[in-house]
């Protein structure tokens, strides 16, 4: 499903990422973890092309991202595969959290107005926010936000999801609601790759485990064996 | 630009008598004119453009010589020069028809020239008589240029059964370069200009004879009686003693005839004092009108420069590299000019390479343009303040770059830039008075004829402020409701 060789990339001279190779099959949830600056984040968002990378290669199903910037028809059809989930929500604030998540498929899939928002519906009702349907994002708390924005990448009916460390911006009680929310999404066999400084999570809902320091793969395996038990 | 007409007006125009006084102390009579309206009146000498000649430069340089001090000249636009006087000018001196209404606001001299109104067409036009106008030209109503404010105008207006649209000017010349593109049918003006300027216009001839003509005066203001007799009798020995003469022959003006015609001139009555509600009911029906023009011209350009201002932002921010040095250099030189500039080159020049638009079009693409810079910078800023993580947010759904701009950046940036945007609607209404330059009669070029035409400049003007703020101030109330609801929004 996904398969990453040796990939690199520089920023301003520096290295923030060094050949990083990984592989994740359909199913399965890999959770990247490791320090701050380590280049968890870049290699995320090097998945879905938010940005360019200089060697190496990245595929997804079926498409191949070589290094430099991909052409703008590669981008689009790689990113209606792959959802993201953005440490800061980035829910768009002039829109309705039904219109929030009914604008991908309106948009992107060109589905009827109607039909973009039962199936809007249907996805906030999988992250039990249905009842929010007609509320401005800002009415909403943290934790409520990041479920739009989950039920936003999943409308699309995304491949792979995508998470920017989720909850690091939220308080613990939110954090663990948000965390639910992912691990039934997990439990039902959706392929995710979750940036995360939350062992907790890693070890209950992640099949593997990438330790990231220093733009370099650490360590790498299953839960138990790269945090301990 | 109200508010200086209104205090020039309550300005101290010389205490009774001492006037007189005042301006031998000075040593110098200052006189308006208007250096536009051109020969032979008064107009930058050809050979070295910062000396003003023509006859009436001269002819201020001798009234000033009787009364014992030098002249000193003061530019004004010429359908307001007798609001300078008093201060700064002690009267005007330029081309003024001696008429009823001037005899009733201000103090007229003796007569100092007779003219007739001389109807200027194309050699290949349709019109070669005066009476041709009475009838509907090939294209309907015939298009006239008039100066704005002069007798030919008042000729025009005051026979409505000519089949015609008089279109007012602040310059002569303007109105022949527009008859020379075909932007208008003909030109009515003073005999004494187009004689003046017929070389220079070659493809252009005077269609009849003279008609409907009468007499320039100086003007001076009621309240300088002294000023006033001093300057008429001047001009009564400048006349007697042949020296008037002698300058209009130099000046190929036909001496003989001006001082005969002088002579036999009849006494022009004065015209009577409107009451406050004549007043109301003579002016406001077109003081409405000219404010709806107003509306028009804002509501048509704002949209315009709007999107086109929405686009430029975008092509600035987003679009090609070879765009954006383009936009920007649009920008810079909108930005950079003044709009009456813009405005004249859209009227008066691009006819010159064969584009002529009616004055209504070039007067909205002008706003638009103008406004489109400036609506830019305030887009650009409004799209640049929204967050990266929106447009990244967009992208990561499969969007486009212009998708996601389109459903997620921009909406944004509307809600954000709306007070200044709206701020600046309240800017177009009012800058849609330097129309008039392009001849599109709005309520300040309106007001400003009327004032004159009526000698009413105060209520008037009362009249047209309270007109602006109606228009404006439902649209300050609105701006006011966008930012309390921005506030709101957090």
């Amino acid at each position: 499903m996904i398969d990453i060789v040796g990939l690199s990339k520089a920023r301003g001279g520096t290295r923030v990422l060094a050949d990083v190779s990984l592989r994740a099959g359909e199913r399965e949830v890999t959770a990247i973890v490791g320090p701050s600056g380590g280049g968890k984040s870049t290699l995320l968002r090097c998945l879905n092309g938010l940005e360019a990378f200089d060697a190496g290669a990245v595929t997804i199903g079926e498409h191949r991202m070589q290094p430099g910037p991909p052409p703008a028809r590669v981008l689009e059809r790689v990113r209606r595969d792959v959802g993201m989930v953005f440490q800061q929500f980035n829910l768009f604030p002039h829109l309705s959290v039904l219109e929030n998540v009914a604008l991908g498929p309106r948009v992107v899939s060109r589905l009827p107005r109607a039909e973009a928002h039962g199936m809007a519906e249907a996805q906030l009702a999988r992250v039990g926010m249905a009842a929010f349907a007609a509320a401005r994002p800002a009415t909403l708390s943290g934790g409520q936000q990041q479920r739009v924005a989950i039920a936003r990448a999943l409308a699309l009916g995304p491949r792979v999801m995508l998470f920017d460390e989720p909850t690091s911006a939220l308080d613990p009680a939110m954090s663990a609601e948000v965390m639910e929310t992912i691990v039934s999404l997990a439990r039902g066999g959706q392929t995710m790759v979750v940036v995360t400084h939350d062992h907790a999570f890693a070890r209950r809902a992640a099949t593997q485990v990438v330790e990231l320091v220093a733009g370099r793969i650490t360590r790498t395996g299953p839960p138990a064996a790269v945090l301990g038990l | 630009m109200l508010v200086p007409l209104v205090i020039g007006m309550s300005a101290p125009s010389g205490l009774e008598g001492g006037e007189l006084a005042a301006v031998v102390a000075r040593g110098e009579l200052v006189w308006a004119a208007d250096q536009e309206g051109g020969g032979p009146h008064v107009f930058p000498d050809p050979d070295a453009p910062q000396r003003l000649t023509g006859f009436e430069v001269e002819l201020a340089e001798l009234i000033a010589a009787e009364l014992g001090v030098k002249a000193r000249f003061q530019q004004g636009q010429w359908d307001r020069l007798p609001l300078l006087l008093g201060h700064p000018a002690d009267c005007v001196i330029n081309g003024i028809e001696l008429l009823p209404e001037r005899r009733r606001d201000y103090h007229c001299s003796r007569p100092y020239f007779a003219y007739g109104l001389q109807l200027i067409a194309r050699r290949d036009g349709p019109l070669d008589t005066v009476e041709t106008l009475t009838a509907p030209g090939p294209a309907g109503r015939w298009r006239v240029g008039v100066l704005t404010g002069s007798a030919a105008e008042l000729f025009l207006r005051s026979h409505p059964e000519l089949e015609v649209d008089a279109i007012g000017y602040d310059g002569t010349i303007d109105s022949l370069e527009q008859v020379k593109s075909g932007v208008l049918d003909a030109a009515l003006m003073d005999d004494c200009i187009f004689n003046f300027y017929a070389d220079r216009f070659a493809g252009l001839r005077a269609v009849g004879r003279p008609f409907g003509g009468g007499y320039y005066t100086v003007l001076t203001a009621r309240d300088t009686p002294r000023l006033s007799t001093a300057i008429d009798e001047a001009l009564g020995r400048i006349i007697a003693d042949g020296r008037l003469k002698t300058l209009y022959d130099r000046w190929d003006l036909g001496g003989r005839q001006q001082i005969l015609a002088l002579r036999d001139a009849a006494e022009i009555p004065v015209a009577t004092r409107r009451s406050l509600r004549e007043l109301a009911i003579e002016t406001l029906p077109l003081l409405l009108s000219a404010a709806g023009m107003t509306v028009l011209l804002a509501c048509l350009s704002f949209p315009l420069a709007i999107f086109a201002g929405l686009g430029v932002a975008l092509g600035r921010l987003y679009g090609p590299a070879w765009l954006r040095p383009l936009l920007t250099g649009f920008v810079e030189v909108v930005r950079g000019t003044p709009l009456m500039l813009q405005l004249y080159a859209i009227f008066f020049l691009l006819p010159k390479v064969g584009l002529a638009l009616p004055a209504l079009v070039a007067a909205v693409a002008g706003l638009a343009l103008n406004y489109a810079a400036y609506e830019s910078e305030i887009y650009r800023a409004g799209l640049k303040a929204v967050p990266l993580g929106q447009f990244e947010a967009a992208v990561a759904l499969g969007m486009t770059k212009w998708q996601a701009l389109r459903h997620v950046v921009v909406p944004q940036a509307v809600r954000l830039v709306m007070p200044p945007v709206t701020n600046d609607f309240i800017a177009l209404f009012k800058d849609t008075s330097v129309c008039s330059v392009i001849t599109v009669i709005e309520l300040t070029k309106r007001y400003s004829v009327l004032a004159l035409s009526t000698g009413r400049i105060v209520e008037l003007a009362v009249i047209t402020a309270i007109l602006y703020l109606a228009m404006s101030w439902p649209l300050s109330l609105l701006s006011r409701r966008f930012e309390t609801g921005q506030e709101q929004r957090p």
